[in-house]
């Protein structure tokens, strides 16, 4: 009975997408898109309309700072239940990804890497709640983010070695002199083209796991059949499950790879 | 509004947002939390090395107790070891003194019972003087003159003895 109703619901499907070439796509992008909230006016080329992701960011900004304000309110020198848990993670983001990485010169690093994390992983989870988007499924977003790894990490290479010592990173040591100027442009590449993946993998991570939800869930409404809807529910909960623990690796992935790149601006040459 | 595209107005509210989430993150939660995480870290471990040092304390005073009470023990023995012969030599002493005075009481005591001997022997002597000077009265019928009487008596009385 299954075959036959299935290869009915094609048969549909087909007749359908002929009728509306891309009617399911364009439904898709316009939940992945920002969509403009409140039209703001362009300012110096810059569209300061807000879309739904700033919503988002916002959102997240304040479950955040309410979060960590009611947590560790008190002078406590033992926390508790909310602040137990936060407190596991900061350790785990300071012992695992702070001094491994950046060593003793970490602390001033803390607050950027710590707010990252779990920006990125509160505006990632948010993005599960029915109706919401994430934020780090934006380009843009995961843009600022890779640029203020970026400058952090130019920041803090020039201040510790100063311009031109920090330039001679771009040369690795023991080259003959003719591999020089081609050397050069592959490092800044090299550079450049680390942190744009690390916008890119971010964005694209969350981005394609709505795609893929939003893919599977648009299967009921193109067979518009009750037999086929547990199907697609079913892999729609387990993309969803799948989307959580993509949220905490893709946050923990960021943050990480931030703090690898600080520390290749400021390592010492070898 | 493009898909790959990063749009202008997005990248300033992201930093904008961001910036002033790191602010207000740094004030209320990183500095707080790195502080008392830091503060916390101390104090475990100087309770630790305060534990240790504590142990270690109490082992090295165990050791000394260990040494006095063996020193103690030593002394106990030897002043047990020089009792005992300081008690013997007193023993001794008793037993010797003891000794010396039984000596002497037995030699008084024998001092004694010859001078009673010869003082019962004298006052034997007398009564039989005196019984021997009745009884003679008695059988001759008259009274000798008392002094010759005794004078004849103990002559008799000494040649006894000297038979004897």
């Amino acid at each position: 009975m299954l075959p036959e109703v299935a290869a009915k619901a094609v048969e549909q499907t087909a007749a359908q997408a002929g009728a509306e070439p891309g009617g399911g796509s364009e439904f898709i992008m316009h939940h992945i898109l920002a969509q403009p909230v409140i039209k703001l006016p362009t300012i110096w080329g810059i569209d300061l309309t807000i879309t739904n992701h700033i919503i988002m960011m916002w959102i997240a900004s304040a479950l955040l700072i309410f979060v960590f304000t009611l947590a560790f309110r008190k002078k406590n020198k033992v926390p508790h239940g909310w602040g137990n848990m936060l407190e596991s993670i900061v350790v785990f983001l300071r012992d695992d990804i702070l001094i491994p990485n950046l060593g003793d010169e970490g602390w001033k690093y803390a607050p950027y890497l710590f707010t990252a994390f779990f920006f990125i992983l509160v505006c990632n989870l948010l993005g599960l709640v029915p109706g919401a988007t994430a934020a780090t499924g934006d380009i843009g977003v995961t843009t600022t983010l890779a640029l203020m790894t970026f400058f952090i990490g130019q920041y803090a290479g020039i201040a510790k070695h100063g311009l031109f010592g920090y330039f001679k990173h771009f040369i690795p040591p023991g080259l003959p002199a003719f591999i020089i100027p081609i050397m050069v442009p592959v490092e800044v590449m090299s550079l450049l083209s680390r942190h744009i993946a690390l916008a890119i993998r971010l964005f694209a991570n969350m981005m394609g796991g709505h795609i893929s939800i939003l893919a599977i869930m648009s299967f009921i409404f193109i067979f518009k059949s009750w037999i086929v809807a547990p199907f697609p529910f079913l892999l729609v909960l387990f993309s969803a499950l799948l989307e959580v623990l993509i949220s905490l690796i893709q946050a923990y992935v960021f943050t990480i790879l931030s703090a690898v790149f600080i520390g290749l601006a400021i390592e010492e040459e070898q | 509004m493009e898909l790959m595209t990063p749009e202008g107005g997005t990248l300033f509210w992201t930093a904008l947002t961001f910036l002033a989430l790191l602010v207000i993150l740094r004030k209320v939660a990183w500095h707080p939390i790195l502080h008392m995480l830091e503060e916390r870290e101390n104090r475990i471990k100087e309770s630790l090395d305060k534990a240790e040092k504590a142990r270690i304390e109490a082992e090295k005073t165990l050791a000394e107790q260990a040494q006095i009470i063996k020193a103690a023990q030593k002394t106990a023995q030897e002043i047990i070891v020089k009792s005992q012969k300081s008690a013997e030599s007193v023993k001794e002493d008793i037993v010797k003194q003891a000794h010396f005075e039984a000596e002497k009481m037995i030699q008084k005591a024998k001092r004694d019972i010859e001078l009673s001997r010869d003082k019962a022997m004298e006052d034997i002597q007398e009564l039989a003087v005196n019984l021997s000077m009745t009884a003679t009265e008695k059988l001759i019928g008259r009274s000798l003159e008392e002094k010759d009487h005794k004078k004849i008596i103990s002559e008799s009385l000494s040649k006894l003895e000297d038979m004897n």
